[in-house]
């Protein structure tokens, strides 16, 4: 079993880019987690990735081959800057894929100097719309999630006291601030809020805090392994409140816990039988892993994607493929053909799509509301 | 009825501490081998015991079995392929403490490579918490915990006051020498801490997959902990590691009675602190110079 999983790992260390790249192909790089405890995200990330440069190269839709460059931001801001300064000034890519609000802003700048391209499909703090040309998003930002979740707990639901635990990190205090303007404007209460050290992994005092406030649904702001800890543990210790958090909790450790079993979180809308793309990417992502694609995989899978289409289009008119290029050039675009649909890039940056809410039911998910347009 | 709600809580998360931290205290009063890696054992433990029952499907007590083979085994090699070389060169102990941990990175590492990266935890009915009284929920789990960590303090000083090997291990730690001049083997006795101290992560490894899930990264925090636990108690005394476990535990919990839940760990490092600063040698620590 262990001689299977480890070649097994080594196999998908290749598949997702870890293979030399040759000095003619095309490089584009992704900032990663690969380790640490957000490294099951940097997996995911970087297999959606690594399967749409499969495609770019399988349909030769690029003049050369591409290959993708990964390093590992250990999901930590300062570790980021490390791999980001590599990625530019050792690696030489035009286009760097980015993840965790953290990380994002601190990459940002380098990016920024150097004329390099940086997309998160990851992040989700709502100040990633404000950090410079040279900074996209192919996620829906944090803010349009608590605009399509808050109406729906507090109006629909009728579940009027919100109890937070959100982590001390730059994606939890923006949640703290959406939630804080959206409840109470919807007509709900925020009746607790407790921040957590992003490194604590004991939560049981905490869930006898929540049981105090007598809340009627416990939004969690966390990611990687600790918001599963946190849903364990708050089960675990008589929390039976409905669970809701954000687009993170597409994590196949959350989605796959027993205890977050109806559990609500918003994603961009995607329908995986609907064009012929997102056939292919869902099937093919079946293959490769056993199970259904995620949000994610759709981001990840589209920011390649964009650059290929970019690049496509660089190479026709005989321009070079650098980071300045490619702005120009997403400028004069606008809109994309992607996975879910078509994909329209906003002024500064960041992208407006239909969002939906999912709960967790064990299995690939069920859809509760679907197709939620936000502004 | 919150701060009983806590003192049930730190009192479950004591225990778990305590039984790492007397098995790192053993293994480094004993042999004074700085043995960073403890937290790998702690991580190899819970990742068997949680692969034997959740995936596998095997009885507990099988789980229990293969995570105490593998950890007695992993602790003996420490001991006979990684610090016994390093200490026959006369090895410093800061080449000790990057041995040990190197290991613990590896181990890390190896784990999430084969298990996966995520976070693995084993559902079983005795962690979920019933009401006993009034907004207090207790798990079963947590009685588990506490009579687990009291068998095996009991059944450790039972073979430290009453075997000859037991007698053998106090004594090197307090003399090495002067168990030579007895006719015993240091290097022998060393290997019986190493045994005795990694086998001691298992159930505290088992707890914790059962009560708040496991990771790869887990054997550092817990590394953290026991090291804490070992300096508040006293260095040396396993009495009073198992207390500074206990205090360490029930601070963390009790903290968020009257403080953000962001200081519930700090506080585990303001009572290291004060113990450093004001009783350096502990709970039940021989003072410096003291023989």
């Amino acid at each position: 079993m262990k001689l299977k999983a480890i070649l097994g790992a080594l196999g998908a260390a290749c598949a997702i880019g870890a293979m030399p790249a040759a000095a003619q192909d095309i490089k584009i790089g992704a900032n990663l987690p690969m380790s640490g405890p957000n490294a099951e995200y940097g997996d995911l990330f970087g297999s959606a990735a690594a399967l749409a440069v499969e495609h770019a190269n399988a349909d030769k839709m690029l003049s050369r081959k591409l290959v993708l460059v990964i390093e590992d931001s250990q999901a930590t801001p300062q570790q980021g800057v490390v791999a980001m300064n590599k990625l530019v000034s050792v690696e030489k890519v035009p286009y760097v894929l980015s993840a965790f609000t953290g990380v994002s802003k601190a990459i940002a700048p380098v990016g920024d100097k150097a004329k390099v391209v940086s997309v998160n499909g990851g992040g989700i703090g709502p100040d990633l719309a404000e950090l410079g040309d040279y900074f996209w998003n192919v996620i829906p930002l944090v803010n349009l999630e608590v605009l399509a979740l808050a109406p729906y707990l507090v109006k629909e639901k009728g579940w009027k006291k919100v109890a937070l635990l959100y982590v001390d990190d730059p994606a939890g205090e923006a949640i703290k601030k959406e939630l804080d303007i959206h409840v109470p404007k919807n007509g709900g209460t925020m009746v607790s809020s407790q921040q957590v050290p992003r490194a604590s992994q004991q939560f049981s005092g905490l869930a006898a805090k929540v049981r105090e406030a007598r809340p009627d649904v416990v939004f969690i702001a966390s990611f990687g392994t600790q918001q599963a800890q946190i849903v364990k543990q708050l089960r675990d210790n008589g929390v039976r409140q409905q669970i809701v958090s954000y687009s993170a909790f597409a994590s196949p450790t959350v989605t796959q816990l027993p205890e977050a079993r109806g559990a609500l979180f918003p994603t961009q809308s995607i329908n995986w039988n609907g064009d012929a793309l997102s056939q292919r990417v869902a099937r093919d992502w079946k293959a490769k892993k056993g199970k259904d694609p995620n949000a994610y995989v759709a981001n990840y899978y589209n920011a390649v994607m964009v650059f290929v289409k970019l690049a496509q289009a660089l190479e026709k008119a005989g321009q070079p493929i650098t980071g300045e290029n490619l702005l120009k050039q997403r400028q004069a675009m606008g809109s994309f053909d992607v996975v879910g649909g078509r994909m329209t890039f906003l002024p500064n940056g960041t992208v407006s799509m239909p969002l939906q809410i999912n709960e967790i039911d064990g299995g690939a998910g069920k859809l509760v509301k679907g197709n939620i347009v936000v502004r | 009825m919150l701060f009983l709600q806590l003192l049930i809580n730190g009192l479950q998360l004591g225990a778990i501490y305590a039984l790492t931290a007397v098995g790192f205290a053993l293994i480094f009063g004993s042999t004074k081998v700085f043995h960073v890696a403890h937290g790998a054992a702690f991580t190899i433990a819970g990742y068997l015991f949680w692969w034997s029952v959740s995936v596998q499907k095997w009885h507990w007590a099988a789980g229990l079995a293969l995570a105490v083979a593998v950890v007695l085994a992993f602790g003996l090699a420490m001991e006979r392929l990684v610090y016994r070389p390093i200490q026959r060169h006369e090895g410093a102990f800061f080449t000790v403490f990057i041995a040990a941990f190197g290991t613990q990175i590896i181990v890390q590492n190896l784990v999430g490579t084969v298990f996966g990266r995520g976070f693995e935890t084993v559902t079983v009915g005795l962690s979920q918490a019933v009401e006993v009284a009034p907004n207090l929920f207790v798990a079963p789990i947590a009685g588990v915990a506490l009579v687990v960590a009291l068998v095996f303090f009991l059944g450790l000083n039972l073979f430290l006051t009453r075997t000859h090997v037991g007698t053998g291990l106090r004594a090197l730690a307090d003399n090495p020498d002067l168990v030579r001049v007895y006719g015993l083997e240091p290097t022998r006795l060393a290997q019986v801490a190493f045994a005795l101290g990694s086998v001691l992560v298992v159930p505290a490894a088992a707890l914790t997959a059962v009560t708040q899930g496991i990771n790869p990264g887990l054997g550092a925090h817990i590394m953290l902990i026991s090291l804490a636990a070992t300096i508040v108690g006293g260095i040396g005394s396993l009495k009073g590691a198992a207390y500074g476990g206990m205090l360490l535990g029930l601070a963390e919990s009790l903290a968020v009675w009257k403080l953000d839940p962001q200081w519930s760990e700090a506080v585990t490092f303001v009572i290291l602190f004060a113990f450093i600063i004001f009783r350096p040698a502990g709970f039940l620590g021989r003072p410096h110079g003291a023989k």
